[in-house]
């Protein structure tokens, strides 16, 4: 250990190991090095613990409460539904539906971060199936990009609504005779035909789906 | 340690890992009460519940790229970042105008490191780069910050 590799290491953060100390201990410079950094940490500690909202963390805990009660009210309301109706809300699970919900709750942020593509691109690539300004006219657009979906692809679109967020999957080489539904752990997603391809809107809830399926219909 | 008590526990630190990548306290609080109800509907399928706080943060960050809807902070020149003159009061507000200052693909590992506690290995797999990319990031931050903060300290020393 150097007083190089010693400033660097400490200016990194990692936390002072034993050939750090060693050295520390046989090295002025350095040891007032450590003083200095020790002061600027504790101060960089106190500058980033900004001050929380009050009542931030009861507030977000008794947020979950209610989510859970409201989600198990739901699977409750689906069994008796399930359990009048026969196959009726099993056949609600279609396949293509839950691949649009199994993309947002495991995809979705991979494909964010593989990078947005240019508005012009967007506008031809949705053209013939969903066009953007379409899109546009329902809520604002926060993401649209290129995404490998069911062996094809697809382009993903982040849409923020005054109800919430809805992710959706424009399938242009895919048509569905029906509209599909999935529902799971609290996410809705419908697919239906639009275009000459097809759409899939996923959001935390049926009627947000419902809404934006039916705006984007026209 | 349940899903309710993970939420106590660590809402105060998600909300301030928010705050240094949002820069706005309410979009901030949006991106949490977000992220938990995205993270209570995963807790069920986590298996290594040790990892439960950085698993947390991770989510935090995801959802807080889902609502910019934009790819990760680039690691941009550090040249040029400056805070104004008139708010060099006190070292705490000098600080925290630094930080605010400092380009997001600086202050996050920065935030993952003081608030979270997170080692540089653990920083890295989370943001997505190499561990020397993150050493570099946080070294680079730490130097800006004092960069910034010390024409305060000489200031004061002239006569």
């Amino acid at each position: 250990m150097n007083c190089l590799d010693y400033r660097r290491q400490l200016l990194a953060g990692t936390g002072e190991n034993d050939a750090m100390r060693v050295h520390r201990l046989q090295c002025a410079g350095c040891a007032a090095e450590w003083a200095e950094h020790a002061a600027f940490e504790e101060a960089l500690g106190e500058a980033m613990r900004v001050p929380v909202p009050q009542g931030f963390a009861e507030r977000m805990a008794a947020a979950q409460v209610a989510h859970r009660r409201k989600f198990l009210a739901a699977a409750a309301t689906a069994l008796v539904a399930a359990g009048a109706g026969g196959y009726a809300w099993l056949a609600r699970q279609d396949p293509l539906a839950m691949a649009c919900i199994d993309f947002v709750m495991k995809e979705e942020a991979k494909s964010i971060m593989m990078g947005a593509m240019p508005r012009a691109r967007a506008v031809t690539v949705l053209a013939d199936t969903l066009p953007l300004e379409r899109i546009e006219g329902v809520g604002q657009v926060r993401h649209v990009g290129p995404c490998p979906f069911y062996g094809q692809t697809a382009y993903h679109v982040v849409l923020a609504v005054p109800q919430g967020k809805v992710t959706l999957l424009v399938m242009p080489d895919m048509q569905p005779s029906s509209r599909r539904h999935a529902a799971k752990e609290g996410m809705h997603a419908a697919v239906m035909a639009m275009g000459r391809g097809s759409v899939g809107i996923v959001g935390s809830d049926a009627e947000l789906v419902a809404s934006v399926a039916g705006a984007l219909r026209g | 340690m349940g899903f309710e008590d993970l939420v106590r526990t660590h809402a105060a630190d998600l909300f301030r890992y928010a705050y240094w990548l949002a820069r706005d306290r309410a979009q901030a609080e949006d991106v949490v009460q977000e992220a938990l109800l995205r993270g209570w509907r995963a807790f069920p399928r986590l298996r290594e519940r040790a990892a439960a706080k950085a698993w947390l943060f991770s989510i935090v960050r995801n959802e807080y790229l889902r609502a910019l809807g934009a790819r990760p902070p680039a690691a941009e020149s550090l040249d040029g970042v400056e805070i104004p003159d008139e708010r060099q009061d006190l070292f705490g507000l000098e600080l925290r105008d630094a930080l605010l200052a400092l380009p997001v693909a600086y202050a996050e590992p920065l935030a993952l490191q003081v608030l979270g506690g997170f080692s540089c290995a653990e920083i890295a797999d989370m943001i997505g780069a190499s561990e020397g990319a993150t050493m570099t990031r946080l070294s680079r931050a730490r130097q800006a910050l004092k960069r910034l903060v010390t024409p305060r300290e000489r200031k004061a020393g002239q006569p």
